[in-house]
């Protein structure tokens, strides 16, 4: 039988799969679909900016503080710094067994990595790839995109970033040195790159570069060579090189979605079935039974001794929101937090303002084991923990916390849940 | 200051500011239209979409149907590109079945000369599946769907081939006038230009008033009082279309009770609100609901399918005498001779009417105007096809083939709206652009599912690489343009001795960052009323573009504003959700 059945395959689910099969669990992860971690860079953020603020947060361990005071309820409100600390450790030490190293600032801050836009990205742990990008260095920029790729426009980069009183400059290369095709993403160019030989590429950036400059590419450096191609071009042209990522779905997230797949399914011997979309439970003496899927046929039955539920916020589709105003979580109905139940109180009139929107605040109310509580506060089910972005009290796209609250959450999850026997 | 002169200056850059200001060109007039903001911002490009056969019409106002009708046939040779012939069906819902409506709209229809003919309920469920199956009785009629920004673009650059200019971005501050008491004339408009923030005064020996829902204000500035009474209505669309036929309710005018198949989408609309300010834009959350239950009887399903926006648009209804209902204010046109009627010379105002009328209303108010200024040529605009007219029809696959065709040989930026990097660069070249918003009304950009998740970020982008130099398709690549012809006629190089004058703004008025916010926060507008099951998932995937990945509301520049961004963050709602923090 089963022993942890995670629901979702985001980040949230993986880490916590992963987790759990390192301890010897027999795991099982069930899915809609892939998971929202191809939609993203592939970069962790922790906390890049606190409720109403419109400045960056330098560090996040020395803000937790500040972030508490404003939202006690918040995912971070639930653990302590040195468990937030442990679970970034934990998946530091893990990426880099799976060939895929992310570094972060040594200083212990944040990141700054130039956006599609050339605007700061504030992040705590950024792939290998990525990080010389970070505004902190002295190096200037030389921003190289490709003739009519749609996804990367490298003056827009190099201009914000002069703005923004970097040194930068943009060149434009052919592209016909990666593609012939007509019609092409940035995932179409990394998978041509992952079988093309280089030297092309390489001997084009050359002629562009000059010495001392550091050249931001866009995040198209292979999907399943990215480290070899990354060395290769890093030595041929003796220059720091770093990827900006790209519109979804994007080649870093993808290489993290896939490291930590393999790793969980191969590695692990753990089972992961996609398109099972959960929509019902069953309940017996307060303990979750089984949760059925959708089929063609009848709802399939999945059996386990214990669920994680993994299945993300509005983006994952773990919580939706009706026109009545009613905001719901999918499968277990759980209690959510105090989230608006009228249309007009979920958002604010300015889209990017730094208030943000009441509605993505709305979520699953959990106690410090990371166990969905009823309105009382009360344990909803002995056996079910919720982790990632359906967790209340937080809205991970405004805080730039989206990766951090799903691998500290996951991580403390799984902790707890070994601590009590089944 | 600059000083321009002219014989005609047409205020008012929709639907009838482009009918005066073709048919002044057409006859020889030197004319001028100035519009503050873009063509179309205004009511022309916030309505259905629906081109009237005059069947809506015909119990209530008999006078208007006929003039529908009339006008709905000679628009489909004039501007046969901005239609798509759908045809129309009345049907008589459970709801409707105790009336006598359909008796009376049907000997409506037989006295006004709208075509109808009844149809089985069973055939017209079989042309159009998901409609109610409990309706009892179906009237056809030739109702069909039209284009409101391609119609404008298409007339105004019919009127630019015939040497009118046209100034955008250009809003009337004052009129100017000559004369004392009994004896007082309008000699032309002092505008501001919004983009150089600089002012311009235009001599005229005619000023024509077709600033719509906002008339009223226009005449003020010569002390005449116009009462133009504003009526909201909403529209919404949905994320597909419904149906393939315009479908009206056969009963008697009110909220939600007509869908148009416009494009991608269908339209359902509308209510009618009387409002203070034609500004006042704000979408009640009753209208919302009103649209669903009522959609819920044409289409059942309708309140579980995916909204993609909504939108509000202000009707210019002329108060001749005091009425209670704004539906009994007359839909007819009111051509107002100043001179006759208020003692001030060289003045008109158009105003009333319908976006299926505006050929005639034009050719009535250059016909007062001629009277005054000599007569010319006769009116020309009902024998005279506007360019992109001879592709005849429009029809939903035009651009799908064309990209299959590979006739369109540059990436598609905008996927939704199959709009590529030619069409957008081609429009960026000829059309003045402020903000995005321009071009979405040129080339549908942002207009579907993701609206401008995708593609704003890459509209910005590749205008940047436009105005650096770095354009992919060479200016007027054959395909691209035909295509874009299609969309926006507009693209067509100005090729008359005006064009240094009105064309582009000077480049260092450009700034990206603002391009993106505006554009961005504008999208915002029209879903956040509408925001709920899948579109609100897709909202958030949006906010992980721009916020997450961009990190776009921490750029430069964040505290400059363009002549648009006011504008895009006032109240849209008809609550102060906006206003109180969080925490």
């Amino acid at each position: 039988m089963t022993e942890l059945l995670v629901i979702g395959a985001g980040l949230t689910g993986l880490m916590a799969a992963i987790a759990a099969a390192r301890q010897g669990a027999r795991t099982r992860i069930i899915a809609t679909g892939m998971g929202s971690l191809l939609w993203t860079p592939g970069t962790i953020g922790v906390l890049g900016y606190l409720p109403g603020e419109d400045e960056p947060v330098q560090s996040p361990f020395d803000a937790l503080d500040a972030l508490r005071q404003r939202r006690p309820r918040h995912p971070f409100a639930l653990l302590d710094a040195q468990t937030l600390r442990q679970s970034l450790d934990a998946f530091r030490e893990l990426v880099q067994s799976l060939g895929l190293p992310y570094r972060g600032a040594e200083d212990g801050r944040n990141l700054l990595l130039p956006s599609p836009v050339g605007a700061p990205r504030p992040v705590f742990l950024a792939p290998a790839g990525q990080v010389d990008g970070h505004m902190g260095r002295p190096e200037p920029y030389l921003i190289v995109g490709f003739q009519a790729l749609r996804d990367f426009y490298p003056t827009l980069i190099a201009e914000n970033l002069t703005k923004l009183g970097l040194k930068a400059r943009a060149e434009f290369l052919p592209i016909d040195l990666i593609t012939r095709r007509r019609d092409f993403s940035p995932i179409d160019l990394a998978r041509e790159l992952d079988a093309a030989d280089l030297s092309r590429l390489t001997n084009a950036l050359k002629r562009v570069a000059k010495p001392g400059e550091r050249i931001g590419l866009p995040a198209i450096l292979g999907l399943k060579r990215h480290a070899a191609i990354l060395a290769t071009l890093r030595e041929a042209l003796d220059a720091p090189i770093f990827e900006i990522p790209t519109l979804p779905p994007s080649a870093p997230g993808m290489r993290l979605a896939e490291a930590l797949r393999a790793h969980f399914e191969l590695d692990l011997r753990g089972r992961m079935d996609l398109g099972l979309r959960a929509i019902d439970f069953r309940a017996e003496n307060g303990k979750v039974a089984w949760v059925s899927t959708r089929a063609s046929a009848r709802p399939v039955r999945h059996w386990a001794q214990r669920f994680l539920l993994a299945t993300g916020g509005i983006l994952g589709g773990g919580i939706v929101g009706d026109p009545t105003g009613q905001v719901e979580e999918v499968i277990f109905h759980l209690p959510l937090n105090d989230a608006p139940q009228d249309r007009k109180q979920w958002f604010h009139r300015d889209f990017m303002g730094p208030t943000g929107h009441r509605i993505f605040l709305g979520g699953v109310r959990v106690n410090e084991a990371f166990q969905p509580v009823d309105a009382e506060g009360g344990v909803a089910y002995e056996n079910l923990w919720a982790a990632g972005g359906l967790l209340a009290d937080s809205d991970p796209i405004a805080e730039r916390s989206l990766e951090g609250v799903a691998i500290a959450t996951a991580f403390r999850a799984v902790q707890r849940m070994s601590e009590v026997t089944p | 200051m600059r000083r321009l002169e002219t014989e005609i200056l047409v205020i008012g850059g929709g639907a009838t500011g482009a009918g005066v200001v073709w048919d002044a060109a057409l006859r020889g007039f030197d004319a001028i239209l100035v519009e503050r903001r873009d063509l179309c911002h205004g009511t022309s490009g916030r309505f259905h979409g629906l081109l009237h056969s005059g069947g809506r019409y015909v119990v209530k106002d008999p006078v208007s149907a006929a003039e529908c009708i009339h006008e709905n046939r000679i628009l489909r040779k004039t501007h046969a590109h901005c239609i798509e012939d759908t045809g129309g069906f009345f049907v008589v819902t459970p709801e409707d079945e105790d009336s006598d409506y359909p008796e009376r709209f049907r000997q409506g229809c037989a006295d006004t000369g709208v075509p109808c003919e009844e149809i089985p309920a069973a055939l017209a469920l079989k042309q159009e599946p998901r409609l109610n199956p409990r309706i009892s009785r179906v009237f056809r009629v030739p109702d069909a769907s039209i284009d409101g920004f391609q119609m404008v673009h298409s007339t105004v650059q019919a009127a630019r081939e015939a040497g009118a200019r046209i100034f955008t971005y250009h809003e009337v501050i004052d009129l100017l006038m000559r004369g004392g008491e009994g004896d007082r004339r309008v000699t032309g408009v002092r505008v501001r230009d919004a983009a150089r923030d600089e002012e311009v005064e235009i001599h005229a020996a005619m000023v024509i008033n077709a600033a719509g829902a906002w008339a009223g204000k226009i005449a003020a500035m010569a002390g005449i009082r116009v009462e133009i009474v504003p009526g909201k209505g909403i529209m919404m669309a949905t994320a597909h279309r419904l149906v393939h036929t315009v479908i009206n309710r056969c009963k008697w005018p009110s909220d939600g009770d007509i869908l148009v198949p416009a494009h991608t989408v269908s339209i359902i609309g509308t209510t009618d609100t009387p409002v203070a300010d034609p500004e006042d834009l704000r979408i009640e959350d009753w209208e919302i609901r009103k649209m669903l239950e009522e959609g819920e009887k044409l289409v059942p399903g309708f309140m579980r399918t995916r909204m993609l926006r909504v939108w509000a648009g202000v009707r210019p209804l002329y108060k001749e005498t005091a009425v209670t209902d704004d539906r009994d204010i007359s839909r007819k046109f009111a051509l107002l001779d100043h001179q006759e009627r208020d003692g001030v010379a060289g003045f008109i105002t158009i105003t009333g009417g319908k976006l299926t009328t505006f050929r005639l209303m034009a050719e009535k108010t250059v016909d007062r105007a001629a009277a005054y200024l000599g007569e010319r040529k006769p009116c020309a605009t009902a024998e005279t096809p506007v360019p992109g007219a001879r592709h005849g029809y429009y029809w939903l696959g035009h651009r799908l083939r064309e990209v299959e065709d590979g006739r369109l040989q540059s990436q598609l930026i905008c996927e939704c709206e199959l709009v590529t990097r030619g069409m957008l660069e081609n429009a960026a070249r000829h059309n003045p652009t402020i903000g995005l918003d321009d071009l979405r009304r040129d080339v549908r950009l942002g207009m579907g599912p993701c609206q401008g998740g995708f593609c704003t970020y890459r509209a910005v982008g590749v205008i940047h690489e436009l105005k650096q130099g770095h354009a992919v398709t060479p200016a007027a690549v054959d395909s691209d343009w035909r295509a874009a012809e299609f969309q926006s006629p507009a693209v067509q190089p100005p090729s008359r001795a005006h064009a240094a004058e009105e064309a582009g703004y000077p480049d260092d008025l450009f700034n990206p960052n603002l391009l993106l916010r505006d554009f961005l926060q504008e999208r915002w507008k029209g879903v956040m009323p509408i925001l709920w099951g899948q579109q609100l998932k897709q909202e958030q995937l949006d906010r992980l573009i721009y916020l997450d990945i961009m990190n776009a509301d921490h750029l430069p520049d964040a505290g400059l504003r363009s002549p648009l961004t006011d504008f895009y963050h006032m109240e849209v709602r008809g609550d102060a959700s906006g206003e109180e923090p969080h925490d």
